[in-house]
This record gives C-alpha cells, sequence and structure tokens, in this order.
C-alpha cells in the first residue's frame, strides 16, 4: 500500500524546511527511495536532508562512487547510495546492496529502479517532478 | 648505495583490480584487469563488483610479480589501497594484502588513492619530476581536488568538488546526447572538430577554490531538451559544436580556481593527475601555459592517469623509506580524507 505523507512546490528557499518535514517522518532503520530524472535536483535534496540531519562533512555525489557514507548527528550511519552506473540487479547484488538496504541504518537512494524487486516490506519514496514552466512538485510517500 | 627495495601494490578501490610491482621508484609491472586479464581468458571481465575483484585478485597478482620477473620472496613489503573507494571492492584488496602480508612476513603499506594519483609524477621514466611546491588539479569520475604538495609527504587540500566531479558531468551530458558510458573520452572526440564557441553554458561560481559541476549538467539538460524540441535533430547536426561548447565550459571553469589558487599561494608548478587528466582539451591548455605565462606544467603518461596499482606502489615506496607501516588491523575508509 502506497499512503502520500505530502505534496508541496519546490522553491530554493524553503527547501530547508521540505528536508527538516521529511527527516522528522523518518528515523533508521529507514530506505528512502529519491526519483526524478537528471537535473530534477536528487543529489541537492539529499544534501539538504542529511544537513538537517546533522552531517557535517562535505557531500558530494556518489554516481560514481556508488555509495557514500555520512554520519549523522547522532551518530548514526547515513548510505548515500546512486544505482545510476549499475544495469542489473546482479550488479547490484554483487556490490552489496542487500547489506545496506537491511543495515538498520539510514539508506538513501538514487536512481533504485533496479532494485524494487529486493526492497523491504516498508520504505518511503521521494519523487521530484519538474514541470513545464521548469518549478518542481516533491511528492513524498510510503509504502507498506 | 641503498638497497633495491621491491615492493608488491594492490588497487582495487573502484572498478578496476589491478596489482603492479616496483623496484624502487622504477615499475616493472602494472597489471589492471579489465584489459590485460581479458586477452588472457578470453571473456568479458564485467565492470564494478567486489566479487569480480575477489575473482581477479589472484590471476592478477600472479600476472603482476610474471611480468616484474620477481618471486614473492624477493618482495619487501606489500601495500593496498586503504581509501577513498567502494567498501566492498576496497575489502578485498584489503584482505589480500593483510593476507599475503601475514603469511610472508612482510610489512603492510596503506595507501591514500587520492594522494597516489598525485604520487604517480615521480614514477620513474622518461618525464621529469615536478619540483616542490606545486599544485596539483586532481580529475576524475569521482573526485576533482585542488591540492598543493610541499614534500612527498606533505598535502595540503585547497578546494574541491562540492556536488558532481567534473568526470561525471562528462558522463551524464554524454548520456544526455545519447552516447554510451563512459561517455567522457567521446565528448573528448567528438569536441576535436568542433566550434567550442558556439554555445556557452553556465558555470557555479563557488566561493574559495571550490568546484561545483551539478547546475551546469542541468542547464545542459535545459538546453538540449529545449533545443530539441524546436529541432528533433539538433543534437545529431550539431554533435561536434555542442561537445567542443561544453568541454571548453568545463575546462575553463577546472582552469580558472587551478591559476586563482596558483597566483594566491605563489606556485609556479601545476600538474594534473586522475582519469579527465587524458582530456586532450585539458592537456593542451594547460601546456599552452607553459609557453605563455612561465608556469612548469606536469601530465603523466596516460597509463597512470586512470586507476592503477603502480601509482599505489611509488606512494608506498616513500613511505617504505621513512618506514611508515600499518598494523593488520587497519581497516579500509570508504571515505579516507587527504590530509
Amino acid at each position: 500500500m502506497e499512503e502520500l505523507l505530502f505534496c508541496t512546490d519546490i522553491q530554493l528557499h524553503h527547501l530547508n524546511k521540505i528536508a527538516q518535514d521529511i527527516a522528522s517522518n523518518i528515523q533508521p532503520p529507514c530506505v528512502v527511495l529519491f526519483k526524478g530524472e537528471m537535473g530534477s535536483g536528487k543529489t541537492t535534496f539529499i544534501k539538504e536532508l542529511c544537513k538537517q540531519l546533522g552531517v557535517k562533512e562535505t557531500m558530494s555525489s556518489p554516481s560514481f562512487s556508488i555509495v557514500n557514507e555520512y554520519q549523522s548527528g547522532s551518530k548514526e550511519k547515513i548510505y548515500h547510495i546512486d544505482l545510476y552506473r549499475l544495469t542489473s540487479i546482479e550488479e547490484c547484488l554483487d556490490i552489496g546492496i542487500e547489506e545496506y538496504l537491511y543495515s538498520r541504518n539510514y539508506c538513501f537512494i538514487e536512481w533504485p529502479q533496479l532494485i524494487e524487486p529486493i526492497l523491504p516490506t516498508v520504505f518511503f519514496t521521494v519523487s521530484i517532478k519538474k514541470e513545464q514552466d521548469h518549478t518542481r512538485t516533491l511528492l513524498f510517500s510510503k509504502s507498506s | 648505495m641503498r638497497e633495491n627495495v621491491y615492493i608488491l601494490a594492490i588497487e582495487s578501490s573502484c572498478d578496476d583490480t589491478s596489482a603492479a610491482v616496483s623496484c624502487n621508484k622504477k615499475i616493472l609491472s602494472n597489471i589492471v584487469a579489465t584489459q590485460e586479464i581479458h586477452k588472457k581468458y578470453g571473456g568479458v571481465v564485467p565492470e564494478l563488483a567486489s566479487r569480480d575483484h575477489q575473482k581477479n585478485i589472484v590471476p592478477v597478482v600472479d600476472a603482476a610479480l610474471k611480468n616484474a620477473r620477481i618471486s614473492l620472496s624477493q618482495i619487501q613489503a606489500i601495500a593496498f589501497t586503504r581509501g577513498p573507494g567502494l567498501m566492498g571492492s576496497l575489502l578485498v584488496g584489503a584482505s589480500f594484502a593483510k593476507s599475503l602480508a601475514l603469511a610472508c612476513r612482510l610489512p603492510l603499506i596503506e595507501v591514500n588513492h587520492m594522494k597516489a594519483h598525485i604520487m604517480a609524477h615521480f614514477i620513474e621514466g622518461e618525464k621529469k619530476e615536478p619540483d616542490f611546491p606545486f599544485l596539483c588539479l586532481t580529475v576524475s569520475g569521482g573526485h576533482t581536488q585542488l591540492v598543493i604538495v610541499r614534500d612527498y609527504y606533505t598535502f595540503e587540500l585547497v578546494g574541491e568538488t562540492q556536488d558532481d566531479a567534473v568526470g561525471e558531468a562528462f558522463d551524464k551530458a554524454a548520456k544526455i546526447l545519447g552516447l554510451p558510458y563512459p561517455g567522457g573520452p567521446l565528448i573528448d572526440a567528438y569536441a576535436e572538430k568542433g566550434d567550442a564557441q558556439k554555445y556557452r553554458f553556465p558555470i557555479s561560481n563557488m566561493p574559495h577554490y571550490d568546484y561545483s559541476f551539478s547546475g551546469i549538467k542541468t542547464a545542459f539538460l535545459y538546453f538540449i531538451q529545449e533545443q530539441t524540441k524546436q529541432n528533433p535533430l539538433f543534437v545529431q547536426e550539431n554533435m561536434a559544436d555542442i561537445c567542443a561548447s561544453y568541454q571548453a565550459c568545463l575546462t575553463d571553469s577546472l582552469l580558472k580556481k587551478m591559476m586563482e589558487a596558483a597566483r594566491q599561494y605563489r606556485i609556479k608548478t601545476l600538474c594534473i593527475a586522475g582519469g579527465v587528466s587524458a582530456n586532450s582539451l585539458l592537456r593542451k591548455r594547460l601546456q599552452a601555459l607553459e609557453e605563455t605565462q612561465n608556469y612548469r606544467i606536469f601530465i603523466p603518461p596516460f597509463a597512470y592517469c586512470t586507476d592503477n596499482a603502480a601509482m599505489i606502489a611509488i606512494s608506498a615506496y616513500f613511505k617504505y623509506l621513512k618506514k611508515d607501516f600499518c598494523s593488520l588491523q587497519v581497516a579500509p575508509l570508504p571515505r579516507l580524507e587527504i590530509k
């Protein structure tokens, strides 16, 4: 079952407010999928979300490294995963995706389409949609 | 005279499994699984998997020793990449190196992958070594860093990307243009015949010497979508000009910060390292600075630009001279920083 938790326009000046709302809805263990086409702002939004969770390090895109690991303000682990470069579920399994998914930490995943069959029963989805006029809409939902 | 130091080095931070054997600053062999092992086994070695590293590591190390004509008993230290990289991949190299060091009772040396890219400049060969201090721009699919190197052991990070690496900006633009991964080299190839002045793409100006390449990627996407709406054949008809213009914008941005940092820190020796340093425009533009502005420029040979164990071996050699060994307890660090 998918339940829409909220839907909002994104404007840069309140990006931190939206991230705050999402941060207050999730706690580890949790898997959050980030969907949206290239350039829609997935990485930018995850950076903001991590900031709200108290991450202090420089957060860069994991498109090349596949997985970045950060530490939240309350010392929990955050995995920032980007499956963009992978082409099959076997490759995902080879990098040990299950260990991240079921690690009991925060797991933020960009380009998650390949691993939909092996997701835990409960997970969240953040979808970022670009509208005609280049504004963006963000949908936050929970599947269980 | 100092005795010869033979080191076996292992690199497995990302896609490629690699092993090298060095004698002092000379590389005796440098095997990279994605290329050499193919030929040997006839099959295709799939990219990117810790399980593939596990499969490759023994034949790769074996081949490195054989090609160097060195037996394991002559090796004086084992080196491995501690990070940064993908945890699963790093673990394979680290575990293998530790086991071998333990079994052969050899000292173990951990190496920082990002420092190693820079240290590749000290591999003995046709090219001269850069003189200290120098400023190095390390550019790859995963990293964009400006580092001041004061001596073989002192590295100072002065700037880095706050989002996408420049290699990612190349690869994702290539994807938007419908080119296969990794698209950076293809953009380089198309750009050769294009007009670099035809289009402009905005580059975010970050404070200090930091970089940002996520905005230009998005601007590029919008631009292509907009143009394709008016002319569905826009990409096909203008491929060379698009690639040339985009590549020029990225190169401008890389060099602008590098020159600012060079002036600020009064450094006259400039180096590049990492996979993107294979880019022909970046090489050409840097080389030009040698003639026009009296900088000394150092560009590593192609073979040592992408990930390889030779650069791990040369880094380990300098640590060996200082007896800077590590214990078997040392764990890989996926986000090991340069310090």
